[in-house]
């Protein structure tokens, strides 16, 4: 690969990175904190390939080819090195891919087939949740509440109206309430999910990853808790939503 | 177009800058296409998976080839010759402590162990520290702490083990291993005409190297991370020798970035502690797409003996300093 596609692929990677932490993109896959780590990486290399290119157009692009391989400038001798380091490494180019896959598809939040796939809910977080702060009805996580409903067998949420926000994930009988929880990206998500009981017959069958907010309250499950276990929740007022700006709880 | 025929009377051959142009013009008639194909969930799910851990990787890998870039610009051969003990065994655990303070994951240390070889460190020491960077940074231990709030010990475990295994793959090294195993990273081509080009030319040269290879890891552990059943997980969490099996050998393929990766131990339930660390002693040190990084920086004979038996190493570590420490 040449200096000035060198130039060219820096530029673009740090282009796509700036243009996807520049807005809310970024939130599709990784967590918020990340934010100026890709607004800074994206400024280097923007910068190193505007360098890189700078260094051509003066003519001076592969100057430190010259004390070692002599043709430098010729790029059809390129493979009698095998490895074409004087040319650049050729897995430069794969770098194209994750370019052209965030300006071209620019990949959705994971939703309701990620969800599906996690064949377990979210298991307790092992610090005990305070008491529901004031509110009537009062926004819960959804990962908040399966750790509330299952794991302290719905103390906290005795005689409280919650407010909860997820995506359909359709069932064999209805749909789910769920949400992804990322630590670090998207490649570690899993998932919470909630079963709503008395949904209003128009919202019987919504669409997978049909966002939604819903109210109502917790109705205790049956059996002993396990990581298996979906708690309940009525459905008392349901809306339709747009996705949230950070998809994942 | 006019590129090409500019070039065609100097010579009958395509370069670099006339394929990119052919492939933006591609991807914009195909575009339609492309959108159709990706609607398909399953390949919708890879596909965020996967820019979803090149973003991730990206900031770190910057990060890495920065002090690299550094390292071969800035800091004479002779520091490291001062700074290391000359007894190359007595050199491994110093390299492999140095891990302690480099506060990133392990897209950074690749590039940087290159460097540090490229400098003259000998390699059993490099490769020590290619492996303990990511595992016992004070940000991962940190981030192992906050994910294990009620069990500090898997902390003491993580850093125990991850350094006992960091260690023992560089004496293996320097007892077993073959220089001509390991292309050892040239960096006469990029020596600049000021020690400041010098840098840009190193850090422009590694991003490009490695992050070529961290798209191939990345892709790879998409496709896995989506075909792959989730039941049978569950399954081997019974059986306690197949437990720390099972969740060594997912670290490799969900390729989960060492800041994270307790986040995901943790939330293995089901699973006995000494199979959760496991999964965060393997991870940093082997994984998908460090495997392709390793590959494409020290050469693919290196790649193929040095990942298996670091596999090997880790788990073996993590097996023995869990039954000290977490039964």
């Amino acid at each position: 690969m040449s200096r000035e596609l060198q130039g060219i692929v820096l530029l673009l990677v740090g282009i796509v990175t700036l243009r996807i932490s520049w807005g809310t993109t970024y939130l599709n896959y990784v967590k918020e904190g990340m934010r100026p780590w890709l607004l800074i990486s994206g400024a280097v290399l923007v910068v190193l390939g505007v360098l890189a290119i700078i260094d051509v157009l003066r003519g001076r692009g592969d100057e430190p080819d010259v004390h070692d391989v002599p043709d430098a400038h010729d790029e059809g001798h390129d493979d009698t090195h095998g490895h074409s380091h004087h040319h650049g490494p050729r897995s430069a180019w794969l770098l194209l891919l994750p370019v052209v896959t965030l300006f071209v598809v620019a990949p959705p939040a994971l939703g309701a087939y990620a969800a599906a796939r996690d064949t377990t809910n979210s298991s307790p977080s092992s610090r005990v949740l305070p008491p529901l702060p004031p509110g009537d009805p009062v926004p819960v996580f959804l990962s908040d509440y399966v750790t509330r409903a299952v794991w302290e067998q719905g103390v906290s949420l005795e005689d409280r109206t919650v407010e909860l926000t997820g995506f359909v994930l359709p069932t064999d009988d209805g749909w789910q309430l769920a949400r992804l929880q990322i630590a670090c990206c998207a490649a570690d998500a899993f998932a919470s999910k909630v079963q709503p009981v008395e949904v209003p017959e128009e919202f019987a069958d919504l669409p997978a990853d049909t966002w939604v907010t819903l109210t109502g309250r917790w109705v205790p499950t049956e059996g002993e808790p396990t990581v298996d276990t979906i708690p309940l929740v009525t459905v008392d007022t349901l809306t339709v939503i747009p996705q949230p700006e950070n998809p994942y709880d | 177009m006019s590129e090409t025929e500019q070039a065609a009377p100097r010579r009958w051959r395509i370069g670099g800058l006339e394929i990119l142009l052919v492939l933006a013009v591609l991807i914009v008639v195909g575009q339609r296409w492309l959108l159709d194909l990706f609607d398909a969930p399953a390949l919708q799910t890879a596909s965020t998976i996967f820019v979803s851990i090149f973003i991730q990787a990206l900031p770190f890998l910057v990060l890495g080839v920065l002090l690299s870039a550094a390292i071969t610009a800035f800091v004479p051969p002779t520091f490291w010759a001062r700074a290391l003990p000359s007894n190359r065994a007595a050199a491994v655990p110093v390299a492999g402590a140095c891990g302690l303070v480099l506060p990133g994951c392990e897209c950074a240390s690749v590039p940087v162990a290159g460097s540090l070889m490229a400098r003259g460190v000998t390699p059993a020491a490099a490769l020590a520290f290619l492996l303990s960077a990511p595992a016992i940074n004070p940000i991962v231990l940190a981030s192992t702490y906050v994910a294990f709030p009620d069990d500090p010990m898997i902390v003491v475990a993580r850093l125990i083990a991850s350094f006992a295994a960091a260690v023992i793959m560089g004496w293996l090294w320097l007892r077993f291993g073959k220089g001509e195993w390991l292309r050892m990273p040239s960096r006469a081509h990029l020596e600049g005409a000021t020690r400041w080009h010098s840098f840009r030319l190193a850090a422009t040269h590694d991003f490009l190297h490695a992050g070529g290879f961290l798209v191939i890891g990345g892709l790879a552990a998409a496709i896995f991370n989506v075909a792959m059943p989730q039941e049978w997980l569950e399954t081997l969490a019974e059986n306690p020798l197949l437990a720390v099996l099972a969740l060594a050998l997912l670290a490799v393929v969900l390729s989960i970035c060492s800041e994270a990766d307790a986040f995901v131990a943790a939330s293995f339930t089901e699973f006995s502690p000494t199979a959760k660390l496991a999964f965060m002693v393997v991870g940093p040190m082997v994984d998908l797409k460090l495997m392709s990084m390793q590959a494409g920086v020290f050469g693919r004979s290196f790649a193929t003996r040095f990942a298996p038996a670091t596999f090997v190493v880790a788990v073996t570590m993590s097996v023995l300093v869990g039954w000290w420490l977490l039964s």
